[in-house]
């Protein structure tokens, strides 16, 4: 491994670590369109500062470029609050709008900038390297490393001077204002964060992976636990497995470093979404189809219930009574059995003296709305569920 | 980008005129005219439904596609790469609403989810197509920014076709849209196969957004689809004359920015035809004369002025209750301790007849003392 490799890894790490911090409270406070709507809308102002600084790596351009940022953000929330439109409507008209005086600022001045808008969405990791930081003469390193580097720092300071304010602003606003902490002060700390983080890291990854670095591995995260601390963490961790991850396969592809570590992000994701442990889609689906047998059943042991006739209790009734299908009624039939509800003689089928009691305390509880218990319920009769 | 070789021509009368006898022009000025027109139409669907930021999705949801197809077929004939980015699009459509049914996941961060990886994926793909030796990629890239001097003929009756059969169907489902749009719930119960008319309208969100892609590219796409129907929102509260205005907003900012664009060096099309619908949300805004800012203002500021005038009329008539003779003059000095009082306000008293003024005395009229006492019991009927 070169020194060159062991620097892109390290610049896209800390990417990686300096996104899914904002991100992750982007995701918790519904506002992850924002920082999409962000990196396109800081264009504009990523040209002016360059027509002042000539330098893409200056801080008075990463400054500049986070200021278009937040311009973006107070204009939807102005726009929003109009009423004329929907916030979603607010941030889809803005940063369109902002980012096409930024091509055509671009397009108009060809011949002085050197600025693709190319390399603005997309960035391009393999060069950062090259660019190196020169302190009287001698060289320290990469430009972005420094630049990401001491935007890291500040987002990992901000978070853990104002952790609990972020926390309580972010799930209870009315608790934080109470409490005498600003929600608005904080609202756009965080903007401002997220706004110098997109700017400072789209010159070595560019804008879409910005996007990308803080919401998927903060979704993924979210997908996991709900404790927010570990959700930084496993946020953290996602993104900088994808940075690394995702820079040896754009080596072994040779194709571009950034669309690489964002469909590493996007394999991540979708292995979480699968296969997360309560809240991916496969636990969700089986667990929807296990209510919907219970479900089933309940229904089935009230039926037994309310009829004493023989007839209306043989097997075979039950798929032409409660119209089900024949494996679901078996299905049902089998569980009842299992969990010692029912038994059945001579194909009639009757309740037990344990299907009575679960029955009438179902009842009891369907009369009195208290829909929410038969969850506790049912794990206290069920010996196996369905 | 810009399409330079039209450089120079400023005279109105005479773009006119190229534009029915250049082909070039001909054909981007109504291709970007026949794109704004069915964006607009459907955007407004997209808007009503709360479903603005789904075209951004969308729009970088189809480059994955787009680079498959490409893969595949090898052909850069821009209808298989549609068909490509039509599917890659409806798979983006379809995983968000899965992510947003299935799990706890909010709709931005879905959006936003698919929107990044789905084109970090297709960049993926087309710097992965261009180290392919022999690979006749170039105009590839054209679809992220949109190159709309890039449109030939066949590419303007695709996308009239596909307009045709939307409006058609459109105008077939109308009722079902509708309903749909408004009361979803209401819908089911009526029998209606809601699903199915969600699946036909997003669909066709999908093929307009895949359509423009070309044109003004993967960024600006989602403006072309929400900028006309929220400046066409401001003018009505009826759906079909809001599809319809819709779909002029969308048009007219098409031919204005195809105009603008080739009459300057440098200037692309896409960035020029969004800028242009901006400014019809703009004067939307601010000019539509039931929800717009500038009549807003005007009519707070005159109920203001009303109340106030309203407010004085009843500490008059507080004063003037305490003597026998309504009419006996009282000092103007009185009415400085008063905060709704000012001279312009007295003024406007005195012309409708309500108060009388005698130097610096004033004393209530008939007409004035029945008007304020009946300030606050009715409703008055003449309102400034």
């Amino acid at each position: 491994m070169s020194n060159a490799q062991l620097e892109i890894q390290l610049i896209a790490s800390l990417v990686a670590v300096a996104c899914a911090i904002p991100g992750t409270f982007l995701v918790l406070r519904k506002m992850a369109m924002i920082s999409d709507a962000i990196s396109h809308s800081i264009l504009p102002g990523i040209v002016v500062g360059f027509f002042i600084t000539q330098d893409l790596n200056s801080p008075l351009l990463i400054l500049l470029a986070a200021l278009t940022g937040i311009i973006t953000v107070v204009l939807v929330e102005y726009i929003q609050k109009t009423g004329l439109v929907k916030e979603d409507t607010a941030i889809g008209l803005v940063f369109p709008a902002l980012f096409s005086i930024g091509v055509i600022l671009i397009a108009q001045n060809a011949n002085d900038v050197h600025l693709d808008v190319d390399a603005v969405l997309l960035g391009e990791l393999a060069f950062a390297p090259f660019d190196r930081l020169l302190i009287g003469g001698a060289d320290v390193g990469p430009k972005s490393l420094w630049v990401v580097g001491t935007i890291l720092l500040i987002t990992v300071a901000l978070l853990i001077l104002f952790f609990k304010e972020l926390k309580i602003s972010t799930f209870d606003k009315g608790l934080a204002a109470s409490l005498g902490f600003s929600p608005a002060i904080i609202h756009y700390g965080l903007m401002s964060v997220s706004s110098v983080t997109t700017v400072g890291a789209f010159d070595a990854v560019g804008a879409i992976l910005v996007v990308a670095l803080m919401i998927a591995p903060a979704a993924a995260a979210y997908l996991l636990t709900t404790d927010l601390k570990k959700m930084l963490a496993l946020a953290i961790g996602f993104g900088i497995f994808s940075a690394i991850f995702g820079y040896w396969v754009a080596h072994w592809l040779d194709a571009s470093i950034a669309g690489s570590i964002t469909s590493v992000l996007g394999l991540v994701f979708l292995v979480v979404y699968l296969f997360a442990p309560s809240k991916g889609i496969i636990a969700v689906m089986y667990r929807e189809k296990q209510q919907r047998t219970e479900v089933s059943l309940l229904t089935f042991l009230l039926h037994l219930k309310n009829h004493d006739e023989l007839e209306e209790r043989h097997v075979n009734h039950l798929r032409e009574h409660i119209n089900w299908q024949k494996v679901r009624a078996k299905t049902v039939l089998d569980l009842a059995q299992k969990n010692n509800m029912i038994h059945i003689e001579k194909n009639i089928v009757s309740l037990t003296t344990k299907g009575d009691e679960f029955t009438s305390k179902a009842i009891d509880y369907i009369m009195t709305n208290e829909d929410a218990q038969i969850e506790d319920m049912k794990d206290d009769f069920f010996l196996f569920r369905g | 980008m810009g399409d330079s070789h039209f450089a120079g021509i400023m005279d109105i009368t005479e773009y006119i005129k190229l534009v029915f006898t250049d082909y070039t022009l001909r054909t981007i000025t109504l291709g970007t005219a026949i794109l704004g027109a069915v964006t607009g139409m459907l955007g407004s669907f997209a808007v009503l439904r709360k479903q603005s930021l789904l075209g951004d999705a969308i729009s970088h949801a189809a480059l994955p596609g787009i680079a498959i197809a490409f893969l595949i077929t090898g052909a850069k004939d821009s209808n298989t790469l549609l068909i490509g980015a039509l599917i890659s699009g409806l798979i983006g459509t379809f995983w968000i609403r899965g992510i947003v049914t299935k799990t706890h996941l909010k709709s931005d961060t879905a959006l936003g989810l698919i929107l990044s990886l789905f084109f970090g994926f297709g960049m993926l793909l087309l710097t992965f197509i261009q180290k392919q030796p022999n690979a006749n990629q170039a105009g590839l890239d054209k679809y992220l920014f949109g190159q709309a001097a890039t449109l030939v003929e066949s590419d303007v009756w695709l996308m009239a076709i596909v307009t045709g059969i939307c409006l058609l169907v459109m105008l077939t489902f109308w009722k079902e849209f509708k309903i749909l749009l408004f009361d979803a719930d209401y819908t089911k119960t009526l029998g209606f196969n809601t699903k199915l008319i969600d699946i036909l309208i997003t669909t066709f969100i999908v093929l307009a957004i895949v359509l423009g892609l070309q044109t003004v590219g993967v960024v600006l796409m989602s403006a072309m689809l929400l900028a006309p129907a929220a400046a066409a929102r401001q003018w009505t509260n009826s759906l079909s004359t809001m599809v319809f205005l819709a779909a002029i907003f969308g048009a007219f900012s098409g031919v204005f920015g195809t105009a603008i664009s080739a009459s300057q060096d440098n200037l692309s099309t896409g960035p020029v035809i969004v800028l242009v619908a901006g400014v019809f949300v703009v004067f939307s805004f601010i000019f539509s004369p039931s929800r717009g800012l500038l009549f807003k203002q005007i009519r707070f500021i005159k109920n203001r002025r009303d109340l106030e005038l309203h407010k004085t009329l009843a500490f008059m008539h507080h004063i003037a209750e305490t003597h026998e003779n309504i009419s006996h003059p009282h000092t103007i000095k009185l009415l400085n301790n008063f905060q709704g009082y000012t001279r312009s306000t007295l003024q406007k008293l005195v012309d409708k007849d309500y108060v009388h003024l005698n130097g610096n005395m004033w004393s209530l009229t008939k007409t004035g003392f029945e008007a304020a006492a009946n300030l606050y019991t009715k409703q008055s009927t003449e309102d400034e």
